[in-house]
């Protein structure tokens, strides 16, 4: 307090410099890794600030991206809180591999359960997920099938693919965990033809009649997106992918045929949070804040217009011309369950392999 | 070798080339040995059973098969245009030269996948040589040509820059004298040239073959990726990661490091002999 005071503009001096270094330091730290920054402001910072880590997969990269404004300023209402939003997009199994291996994503949306589980298995997300609107669903949409500006070989269901000289186009279920949904509307429209022929249904059927359209396949893509860009180069006439998928790139400006046979999978895309990473970083609150905003009418409404099909009753009431249900249309349920189809249809030496490999 | 003026006497301490040596011994081991030797200890590491299931499934070593034989056409086209290029870079003197040979390197320089995207582009159903090829009735991208075209263009500058100091260094008195003799150009190349630049030619060959077994980034892109058609060894690798199945990987990948090294440890034998005679 005043004493010395010769010393005290040296001290100053050495002070400031000091701080300068500090300073240098930090944000030579904060530089270094998003990750880093991301845990010093976690949870609730002295500003209010928090940040929300969102793990997606690329589908739904543009939903997301119209979602998160709507949410924070629903928070910034709410609570006051500025929240600050970390994105990642990546195929689907990719993200949750990403994740079980240490990417600390307060809330995930996947492309398909199987991924939510291998993060249950790893003890990341709590196994009472489902306990949510929808049974944790946040969109659906069908398998369909793309064709040529004016369906010129008259595809109408999956059958028709196996017509002499049509080349089809899907994603390898091997490398692409999504492209399971593919193979399944194929394999379950065969058992549904199956089931009306002989009242029960017939595996080796289905069987024969996957291996009736593999066999003609002009490209097996190592992912729903490789898919899409070979059929843009003008590979194939006709694709097999999922509506939303078809429908985004026609508001593009593409003009493809959306076909949507008769017998199809109802498509459902999970989300969760992740239980161990928000309590690892005191996000619980504004994670399961906006987890429980995918199920709103504004972010259905926004999945809605980018071609998913939502699970609210009132918005997809609003969109129901744009996305009739096909009559013959099953669910996941209907070929025994996740479990069920990864250990007959996707295991090592499964109906896929088999397919494949031609035996 | 000429011996160096030495001022002080620490610079010769005998540290120093330990030093040196194991720093070099450490990054060879830490860089390369470490992760080869992971892959051939990880796909036994359940024995020889699972290695050999995961080797004897038909989509397995049909895909090593036919990586084998795409790349060994690829290699052979390589072979025959890069020796021609060599041959008219080093010989010819025409404006442009200098720009062409440093862009001979830029397939090193290029991500695969860009390489790969180019092929599309530039012979996809929708572009004038793919229609083209369509009319004609054979298809080139997401079939075997385009394979072909990816690993050619992947491993292009191998045989070049193999022949190129060969040719450069060649002693002319020899060819002169060829054709002195009354020897035609045919024979002389044949007779003369050919085997002073066949070190370079192999070497580059081995090489240039060795990258193209690996090459997946443009080979992804432009394939069809189907079993025993368009599956080649690198992508069917990248499936079984993505499918969990690392085991099936690692077999896989043995046979093709196994295959590199040898044809790596031939390079070096024929490089030696080159050298000598």
């Amino acid at each position: 307090m005043g004493y010395k005071k010769r010393n005290s503009a040296g001290q100053v001096k050495r002070v400031s410099g000091l701080l300068a270094a500090v300073v240098l330091f930090g944000s030579m730290l904060a530089g270094c890794g998003g990750q880093r920054s991301a845990e010093g402001s976690g949870g609730a910072s002295q500003q209010g600030d928090v940040t929300l880590v969102i793990g997606a997969y690329s589908v739904v990269k543009d939903s997301v991206q119209d979602i998160i404004p709507l949410f924070q300023q629903k928070w910034k209402e709410e609570t006051g809180q500025t929240v600050l939003v970390q994105e990642s997009y990546e195929a689907s199994g990719t993200q949750a591999r990403a994740i079980v291996g240490g990417f600390e994503a307060d809330v995930t949306l996947l492309s398909l359960e199987g991924d939510i589980d291998k993060l249950t298995k790893a003890g990341l997300v709590d196994k009472n997920w489902k306990e949510k609107p929808e049974g944790g669903m946040i969109t659906r949409s069908v398998v369909a099938i793309g064709t040529r500006e004016g369906n010129p070989l008259n595809i109408g269901s999956f059958a028709d693919l196996a017509k002499p000289d049509v080349k089809v186009l899907y994603p390898n279920p091997k490398t692409s965990g999504g492209a399971q949904w593919d193979i399944n509307a194929v394999y379950g429209a065969g058992l549904k033809e199956s089931e009306r022929a002989t009242g029960a249904k017939d595996s080796a059927y289905a069987k024969a009649f996957l291996e009736s359209v593999h066999a003609n396949i002009e490209s097996l893509d190592k992912s729903g997106r490789a898919s899409m860009a070979a059929f843009e180069y003008g590979v194939g006439d006709a694709l097999v992918t999922y509506e939303n998928e078809l429908i985004a790139r026609n508001n593009q400006g593409a003009k493809y045929e959306v076909v949507i046979p008769d017998d199809t999978i109802l498509i459902e895309n999970p989300a969760a949070v992740v239980d161990e990473n928000v309590d690892k970083r005191g996000t619980r609150e504004v994670a399961e804040a906006f987890l429980d905003f995918l199920w709103s009418a504004e972010a259905q409404q926004i999945f809605a217009e980018d071609g998913f099909r939502p699970v609210d009753p009132a918005v997809y009431a609003k969109f129901e011309a744009n996305y009739p249900e096909p009559p013959g249309l099953f669910d996941i349920e209907y070929l025994g369950g996740w479990s069920e189809v990864r250990e007959t249809l996707y295991a090592k030496r499964g109906i896929w392999y088999e397919v494949l490999a031609g035996i | 070798m000429e011996e160096y003026p030495v001022q002080t006497t620490w610079l010769r301490h005998k540290g120093w080339t330990y030093g040196f040596r194991t720093t070099v011994l450490l990054y060879f081991v830490i860089l390369i040995v470490l992760p080869i030797a992971g892959v051939y200890a990880y796909s036994f590491s359940e024995g020889w059973t699972p290695f050999w299931e995961s080797v004897s499934d038909p989509i397995a070593w049909k895909a090593v098969l036919l990586t084998l034989k795409l790349a060994l056409i690829a290699t052979a086209i390589n072979v025959l245009i890069g020796t021609m290029i060599a041959w008219v870079l080093v010989r010819y003197r025409f404006p442009g030269r200098a720009v062409l040979n440093s862009l001979v390197d830029l397939p090193f320089a290029l991500p695969t996948a860009v390489g790969g995207l180019m092929i599309l582009l530039l012979l996809g159903p929708n572009s004038w040589v793919g229609s083209i090829a369509e009319r004609l009735g054979f298809d080139i991208v997401f079939h075997q040509p385009a394979i072909v075209i990816a690993m050619v263009f992947v491993t292009f500058p191998f045989v070049i820059r193999a022949i190129q100091p060969l040719l450069e260094e060649m002693d002319p008195s020899a060819e002169e004298a060829s054709y002195t003799l009354g020897a035609s150009r045919a024979t002389t190349f044949l007779r003369v040239i050919l085997p002073q630049i066949s070190p370079g030619i192999v070497g580059g060959a081995m090489l240039a073959f060795s990258r193209a077994l690996a090459e997946f980034g443009a080979v992804v892109l432009v394939a069809g990726n189907i079993p025993a058609k368009t599956l080649t060894a690198s992508v069917f690798i990248y499936g079984e990661v993505e499918s969990d199945n690392n085991l099936g990987a690692a077999a896989v990948s043995v046979l093709l490091l196994t295959l590199s090294l040898i044809i790596l440890w031939l390079i070096n034998r024929v490089q030696r002999r080159g050298g000598r005679s």
